[in-house]
C-alpha cells in the first residue's frame, strides 16, 4: 500500500490544482464530451426505436404504442431506479439554487433510457430536458470525484447542461446561452469560458459521431419591411400559444395528480389517447421535427384549417404525454407547435391579403419556433440563438429578435415565472446568485446563533437579577425551568426598567411576575427569510432561539445583517 | 438534552423496537429524538459533497393513521417529549429533503438495498454512504429492542478510530458508563496501539473510562468479537476505502456487524468528535 500512496497522490492532479481556472476548464472538457457521448446515445436510440416501430404503426392498435413506452416509461423510473418524476431541467436549477448543483449520479441516465421509452413509442415530447439533467449530473458527480467546491461544481453543472444542449442541435452558441440564461441565471467570466469550453467539446463530439449536420437545412429567406411587421402579431400569437401549452402542461398535471391509481397506468392514459390522435393526425407523434422541416422546406401541403387542427392536437398531446407522467421535455414540442403557428398565420395572413409580397411560409415556421422557445422558456437570447444556429440563417435575424422579446414580454405579463421556473418560485426554490433568498439561504440559524445569555430563574428576586444586569451587556434575559430545563419566557430590560431603580421591589418581586411568557420564537430549523420576515413585522432586533422546549440562544438581526454582507461578498467574488 | 437523533419510524413490530432502541440511546446520552414519519419510499439527503437518495421498502409506510400515535406512545412511555420532523423542502414531488445537521442518525438495517435482510447480515451501500459523508454517526440498532450498558470501542489504531474513541469516551461521560476497548492486533507493533493515544492526547480520559482493554494477537477478528459484551453498545470507525476494495476484500464493518448483534454507533470519516 505504501508503495501505492505516491502514485495516488497523482490522481489528486496537484499540478492542476495551481491554479483552479485551468483546472476547471480541463474537467469542462471532460464534462462536454460526457454529456455529448449522452446526447448522441439518446438521439441514436429515439432513432432506432421509432425506425423498429415504424412498421407495427399501420396496425389499427398501434394507439397502444404510445401507452405502452409511457407506462415503461414511469415503471422504469418509480420502481426500477426509483427516480422521483419530473421534467428534469427544474431539478437541476433546483439543486443548482439550493444544494450547490449536488445531483444523483442516478440521474445522467435514468431520463436518457426513460424519455427514450416516451418518444420513441409516440409520445410527443423532446430528448433535451433528459440531456440536460443528465449532462447537468455528469458535470455534477465528476465535480464530487475531483473534490471542487461549490462554485466550481455549479459551474460543471452548466457545463453539462450547455454540452448536451449544444451537441443534441449542433449548436454550441444555444448550449452556453441556455446553460447561463435559464440553468445559472448568472453571467461572470469565471463560469462563461468552461460553458464555452463544454459548449465546443459537446457539439465536436456530436459532430465526430454524428457527422456535422444542422437539424433543419439552411433556407435562404428574403426579409422586407412587411415581414418584420407581421413578426409582432406573430410574436402576440406565439405567446399566447405559449400560455396555453403551459397551463395545460399544468392542469394535465393536477388532473392527473387528483385521478389516482399508480402512476404508471396514468401514463398509459395520457400515452393512449396521444395514440389515438396520432391514428388521424399522425404529425403530432414523437418530436415532430419531421413535420418541422417539411414546413421551412415550404413542403407541408394540408391547408390552414387542417393546419390549425394540428397545432391544436399538438399542443393537446405534449399536455398530455408529460402532464400523465410521460418522460421528456418541451424544447422539441415548442419547435414543433412553433413552426405549425407560423405556418398557420403565414398562410391565414396570405388568404386575407393574396397580394402581400410576404417571405415563405417557411421563414415563419422559424420565427413561430423561435416565438414558442422564447415564450416558454421566457429565455429570448435562447430562443434567438437556437433557431439561428439549428437553421443556419443569419437573414432572419431582426424578425427572430422582435418575436422573441414580444413573446417573453407578453408572455411574462400572463405568466410571471416560465414552466421551467413556476414551481420553484411558488416553493420558494429559486434562489439566483446574489439575489437576497441566496445569501439568507446560505446561512442558517445555528450559525447565527448568539450564546452569551445569562440564564435566569422564575423564582429569582430581583435585587438578586439586577445584580445580574450589572454585569451583563444584555438586554434580555431568558428564563428556564431550574428543575426540567424548560424556556418559560424572556424579560426584557425595557420592561423592567420602571422597578430597576426601586429597592424595595427587590425582594417583593420575583422574576415569574415580570418575564413575559407570550414570546415569539424561532426553530434551529426555520429559514432565514422567514424569521427575517417575523422579525420585520413585530418590529423585532431579536428573538430566542428554542427548540425541544429548550433555549438554545438568541438570533439578532444585527448578527444577521453583518453575516449576510460577509456571504454577500462571498457570493459575489 | 441539546443533541438529536433523527429516527425514520416504521410502523411495524421491527419499527417499534428500532424506536424503542433510539430512544434508550437518547435517555442514556442526553439527546431527544427527531422523528420522520415517512410518505414517500424515497427521501435524499444533500451533504456537503454528496447527495445520497435512501430506497425505504413499502413496510415505512404501513398503516399511516396509527404511526403518529405509536411513535407518540413509545416515546412517551420513555419520558420524552416527541418531536416530529416534517420535510419543508422537495426535490420532486415524492422526494422530500432530509436536513443533515443532526448529531446522530439511526439507521435501521433493512434501509439498505437487500430489504430482507432484516437481521444480521448487510449494510448496505446507502448507509454506508450516509456513514462516509456524514458529519454525524449512524447508529445501526440491533434487530430486536437491547437495552445497552456500557461501552465497547473497536479500537484499531487508524484515524477514524481514534474518532470512535473520543466518541466513546463523550458518550461514557454522558451515560456514565464504563468503557471496554477492542483491539485487534493485524500488522500494528503491540505498542503502537497505546502511541496512537499518546500522540492524541488520550492517555488521562482513556485511564478514566476504560476498564479493560481486550487485545487479540491471534484468533480472526469473528472469532474473537465473542469476547464483545452482549449488552454493550459498540462504537467503531468505517474505513471510508472505496466499493472494489470492499468487493475484493470485502468490508470490515460489514463483517463485524453481520457477527455481532449489539447496537453499533458508526463513526465516519467526516465525524468531528470533540471532548
Amino acid at each position: 500500500m505504501d508503495r501505492i500512496k505516491p502514485w495516488l497522490k497523482l490522481t489528486r492532479w496537484r499540478f492542476f490544482r495551481l491554479d483552479d481556472r485551468l483546472l476547471l476548464i480541463l474537467i469542462a472538457v471532460i464534462v462536454g464530451n460526457c454529456s455529448g457521448l449522452s446526447a448522441v446515445a439518446l438521439n441514436t436510440s429515439i432513432d432506432a426505436m421509432v425506425e423498429w416501430l415504424q412498421p407495427l404503426r399501420h396496425y389499427w392498435w398501434a394507439f397502444l404504442l404510445p401507452a405502452a413506452g409511457a407506462a415503461a416509461s414511469s415503471i422504469f423510473l418509480e420502481k426500477i431506479v426509483r427516480e422521483g418524476a419530473g421534467h428534469g431541467v427544474p431539478e437541476v436549477i433546483y439543486a443548482v439554487s439550493r444544494y450547490g448543483g449536488l445531483l444523483r449520479f442516478r440521474s445522467s441516465f435514468t431520463r436518457l433510457i426513460s424519455s427514450c421509452l416516451t418518444i420513441g413509442s409516440g409520445g410527443s415530447a423532446g430528448p433535451e430536458a433528459p440531456v440536460v439533467i443528465s449532462g447537468a449530473a455528469i458535470g455534477s458527480t465528476i465535480a464530487r470525484k475531483f473534490g471542487l467546491n461549490e462554485r466550481q461544481r455549479v459551474t460543471l453543472v452548466g457545463c453539462g447542461a450547455a454540452g448536451a444542449i449544444s451537441a443534441i442541435f449542433n449548436a454550441p452558441i444555444a448550449g452556453m446561452v441556455f446553460a447561463v440564461e435559464v440553468i445559472l441565471g448568472e453571467w461572470t467570466t469565471l463560469n462563461i469560458i468552461p460553458i464555452a469550453i463544454a459548449a465546443v467539446s459537446g457539439t465536436e463530439i456530436s459532430r465526430i459521431l454524428m457527422g456535422n449536420r444542422i437539424a433543419f437545412t439552411h433556407q435562404v429567406f428574403n426579409i422586407d419591411f412587411i415581414d418584420i411587421a407581421a413578426s409582432v402579431g406573430l410574436g402576440i400569437l406565439a405567446a399566447a400559444a405559449s400560455i396555453l401549452l403551459t397551463r395545460l402542461l399544468r392542469g394535465m398535471s393536477s388532473l392527473c395528480s387528483r385521478t389516482g391509481g399508480p402512476t404508471w397506468l396514468r401514463a398509459a392514459l395520457g400515452g393512449c389517447v396521444v395514440g389515438a390522435m396520432g391514428l388521424a393526425l399522425p404529425d403530432v407523434l414523437g418530436e415532430g421535427y419531421h413535420t418541422t422541416r417539411l414546413m421551412i422546406h415550404g413542403l407541408y401541403a394540408p391547408g390552414v384549417t387542417l393546419v390549425f387542427i394540428l397545432l391544436m392536437a399538438k399542443i393537446l398531446a405534449t399536455s398530455l404525454t408529460l402532464g400523465w407522467g410521460g418522460s421528456g421535455g418541451i424544447f422539441a414540442p415548442c419547435l414543433a407547435i412553433g413552426s405549425i403557428l407560423g405556418l398557420t398565420f403565414q398562410r391565414a395572413l396570405m388568404a386575407l391579403w393574396p397580394g402581400a409580397n410576404m417571405a415563405s411560409e417557411g421563414c415563419f415556421a422559424l420565427l413561430g419556433m423561435a416565438g414558442l422557445i422564447s415564450g416558454m422558456l421566457q429565455a429570448p437570447l435562447t430562443g434567438i440563438f437556437l433557431i439561428v444556429e439549428i437553421t443556419g440563417g443569419w437573414e432572419v435575424i431582426l424578425p427572430l429578435i422582435i418575436i422573441s422579446v414580444i413573446s417573453t414580454t407578453v408572455c411574462h405579463y400572463f405568466e410571471p415565472a416560465s414552466f421551467y421556473l413556476k414551481e420553484l418560485i411558488d416553493h420558494g426554490h429559486l434562489l439566483r446568485p446574489g439575489t437576497d433568498a441566496r445569501v439568507l439561504t446560505d446561512l442558517s440559524v445555528p450559525e447565527l446563533l448568539e450564546k452569551d445569555c445569562i440564564v435566569v430563574s422564575p423564582t429569582m428576586r430581583l435585587g438578586e437579577f439586577v445584580d445580574i444586569v450589572k454585569i451583563s451587556h444584555r438586554n434580555y434575559f431568558p428564563v428556564e425551568d431550574p428543575e426540567t430545563g424548560e424556556f418559560l419566557g424572556m424579560v426584557y430590560l425595557d420592561d423592567v426598567r420602571p422597578y430597576l431603580f426601586n429597592p424595595a421591589m427587590y425582594d417583593a418581586v420575583v422574576i415569574e411576575e415580570i418575564m413575559d411568557t407570550d414570546v415569539e420564537t424561532v426553530h434551529p430549523d426555520d429559514d432565514l427569510p422567514d424569521v427575517l420576515r417575523r422579525m420585520d413585522e413585530k418590529r423585532l432586533f431579536s428573538m430566542p432561539v428554542v427548540s425541544n422546549n429548550r433555549f438554545r440562544g438568541m438570533i439578532s438581526k444585527a448578527t444577521l445583517l453583518d453575516r449576510y454582507r460577509r456571504e454577500l461578498a462571498v457570493q459575489t467574488s | 438534552m441539546d443533541k438529536e437523533l433523527f429516527h425514520i419510524f416504521r410502523n411495524t413490530p421491527l419499527g417499534r423496537e428500532t424506536l424503542m432502541q433510539s430512544v434508550h440511546f437518547c435517555r442514556k446520552v442526553g439527546a431527544y429524538p427527531v422523528i420522520y414519519i415517512p410518505r414517500s419510499t424515497k427521501f435524499l439527503m444533500y451533504f456537503e459533497n454528496d447527495v445520497v437518495q435512501v430506497d425505504l421498502d413499502e413496510s415505512y409506510l404501513s398503516d399511516p393513521p396509527t404511526a403518529r400515535r405509536h411513535a407518540e406512545e413509545i416515546v412517551a412511555e420513555a419520558g420524552l417529549k416527541p418531536v416530529f420532523f416534517e420535510p419543508k423542502h422537495f426535490t420532486a414531488s415524492t422526494l422530500p429533503d432530509i436536513p443533515t445537521h443532526y448529531d446522530y442518525m439511526c439507521c435501521p438495517r433493512s434501509i439498505s438495498d437487500l430489504s430482507h435482510k432484516i437481521g444480521l447480515g448487510y449494510i448496505g451501500p446507502r448507509v454506508r454512504r450516509i456513514v462516509k459523508s456524514a458529519h454525524f454517526p449512524v447508529l445501526i440498532t440491533s434487530p430486536a429492542y437491547k437495552p445497552w450498558n456500557g461501552i465497547t470501542v473497536l479500537f484499531g489504531g487508524s484515524n477514524n478510530a481514534v474518532k470512535a474513541l473520543r466518541l466513546g469516551i463523550q458518550l461514557c461521560r454522558q451515560s456514565g458508563c464504563e468503557m471496554t476497548l477492542f483491539t485487534q492486533v493485524e500488522k500494528n507493533d503491540p505498542d503502537h496501539y497505546e502511541e496512537v493515544i499518546r500522540e492524541n492526547n488520550l492517555e488521562a480520559e482513556v485511564a478514566k473510562y476504560v476498564k479493560r482493554w481486550d487485545r487479540f494477537d491471534s484468533g480472526t477478528l469473528e472469532t474473537n468479537l465473542y469476547e464483545v459484551p452482549h449488552d454493550n453498545l459498540v462504537i467503531m470507525g468505517a474505513y471510508g476505502h472505496g466499493v472494489i476494495r470492499d468487493l475484493m476484500f470485502g468490508s470490515k464493518m460489514e463483517r463485524i456487524q453481520a457477527t455481532i448483534t449489539n447496537n453499533l454507533l458508526i463513526v465516519g470519516p467526516n465525524y468531528t468528535a470533540r471532548l
